[in-house]
């Protein structure tokens, strides 16, 4: 097993990368739900839906728990591929309205992730996420030391082949002597 | 320095030419040969020798380390911990492109033990199930006052023969099996094992799936899920996607007191302790609990049940 440490640098990678990138934006507090439809392959422009789905949806549920996020994928290559943002206005007393108010739609197909994107804070308002200082200075020790271990393997993967170039000749002459012998 | 030595073209000459030297050896004189390459050429050519006494203990370097008689528990000093919303809230985000009936959460307690000895093995009924479309099957005459309290607790499948014939026909349609201790001579006889053993679904006394009052047994069972130590971890699923922070914290409460008592248990027999609490989810990172149930900065716990 890799040490603790190497795991906590993998760890807070992940970590970093659920928090922070595209897609992190906060929802403003009517928006209460977020249903994708789009095909389970990507033929017929439904790519850049399921983009959407692995990078953007991620952090942005992570910034927006409390809003339901649905993937629907049982839509057909020729259907089309919608996202559909429901809002609710809040009630006066402060407690959640249950009812819908209205739900507006964004068309996907043949869209990619970033221009999805960019079409759902257009239509919410939403604000993005700045890193902090802290996660600017996280990032940045990843990286180095990210940067480091590639040239460290590279540096340690030369010495085992050279060692094991060594060991492979010494084998074969071993193997050339026995063969003299007998 | 060792390739120039046992450089394959150097040896191949040298030893085609070994003979060649061994008779000039023989024929002319000796010393005409400077002894560094005498020895060279006697202690290649006479191997056969060399074989016969070479060392046979190898090296203490190259020895076989002790195996370590305990898993590994690395310092949790230098972990990343986090209390349960953030790590719910990490878990919930990573899962959000997966159905949601598909995803559980997980949890893995990581034990302080030798890597011999007894394991932690039971069966636990958490305060909120999560899963609830368990069919158990009960072995035990359906006529009877045991088959008929099995049918009322929610038993699948009760039956003597008939569950036999079914289960010899390759027709295993249940995740549980329970028996009656008084059918149990019968069920020896239908020599199941080799069909059930395989499955972990052949009763025996051993787990507990041999039971007298098999009514509660089975209403203890419909919620409940079974887990055992594997490396030194007992894992188990322990809620469902949907549940808020508060049903999973019981849920995770009732897991590790289930396992203390466990532990407790058979410290007689082996000595453990709980190391480390982690949380996961089917297709999320694990993510080390350290005990608290929100942190400083945290969110509101409300938002975290919703789909």
């Amino acid at each position: 097993m890799v040490s603790l440490p190497q795991r906590m640098r993998k760890l807070q990678t992940k970590l970093l990368a659920i928090r922070l990138g595209s897609g992190a934006v906060i929802l403003p507090k009517d928006v209460k739900r977020i249903h994708l439809r789009f095909a389970k392959r990507i033929e017929g422009g439904h790519m850049g839906p399921r983009k959407f789905m692995q990078y953007e949806l991620i952090r942005l549920k992570y910034h927006n728990p409390a809003v339901s996020m649905t993937v629907d994928r049982t839509a057909l290559a020729e259907d089309a591929a919608v996202m559909s943002v429901h809002f609710t206005q809040p009630a006066e007393d402060g407690t959640d309205a249950q009812l819908t108010d209205r739900v507006q739609t964004i068309d996907m197909k043949l869209r990619n992730n970033s221009e999805i994107l960019e079409q759902l804070v257009q239509l919410t308002k939403a604000q993005p996420v700045e890193p902090t200082a802290e996660e600017i200075e996280e990032l940045k020790d990843l990286e180095e030391q990210r940067v480091k271990g590639a040239r460290d393997s590279a540096r340690s993967a030369e010495v085992r082949a050279r060692v094991k170039r060594e060991k492979e000749l010494l084998e074969q002459a071993r193997g050339d002597m026995a063969a003299q012998v007998a | 320095m060792a390739t120039s030595r046992f450089c394959p073209a150097c040896l191949s000459s040298l030893s085609t030419s070994s003979t060649l030297l061994r008779l000039s050896r023989t024929t002319t004189t000796t010393t005409s040969i400077p002894s560094a390459i005498q020895h060279q050429i006697r202690g290649a050519a006479s191997s056969q020798n060399a074989l016969k006494y070479r060392r046979k203990d190898t090296p203490a370097s190259q020895k076989r380390k002790k195996a370590r008689s305990t898993f590994l528990q690395p310092n949790l000093k230098n972990a990343i911990q986090f209390s349960l919303v953030d790590a719910m809230r990490y878990l919930r985000a990573s899962e959000v492109a997966h159905p949601p009936q598909q995803s559980k959460y997980e949890l893995h307690i990581r034990l302080r033990t030798p890597k011999n000895g007894a394991v932690v093995r039971n069966r636990l009924r958490l305060p909120h199930p999560v899963k609830t479309d368990l069919r158990i099957c009960v072995i035990a005459p359906p006529d009877s006052a045991a088959g008929k309290a099995a049918k009322a607790a929610g038993a699948v499948i009760v039956g003597e023969d008939t569950v036999f014939d079914a289960v010899k026909e390759g027709r295993v349609e249940f995740d549980r099996c329970l028996c009656h201790t008084d059918s149990l001579p019968a069920l020896a006889k239908a020599n199941l094992g080799r069909i059930l053993g395989p499955k972990g679904l052949m009763p025996s006394v051993k787990t507990g799936t041999v039971v007298r009052d098999i009514g509660s047994s089975v209403r203890e069972m419909a919620g409940a899920s079974e887990y055992r130590e594997r490396f030194g971890v007992v894992r188990m699923a322990i809620g469902q996607l949907g549940f808020g922070p508060e049903e999973l914290s019981r849920n995770i409460w009732a897991f590790i007191e289930a396992v203390k008592r466990d532990i407790s248990g058979i410290s007689d027999q082996t000595a453990k302790d709980v190391h480390e609490v982690v949380l996961s989810s089917t297709n999320g990172p694990g993510l080390s609990l350290d005990g608290t149930f929100r942190s400083e900065g945290s969110l509101e716990a409300k938002g975290l049940g919703v789909d």
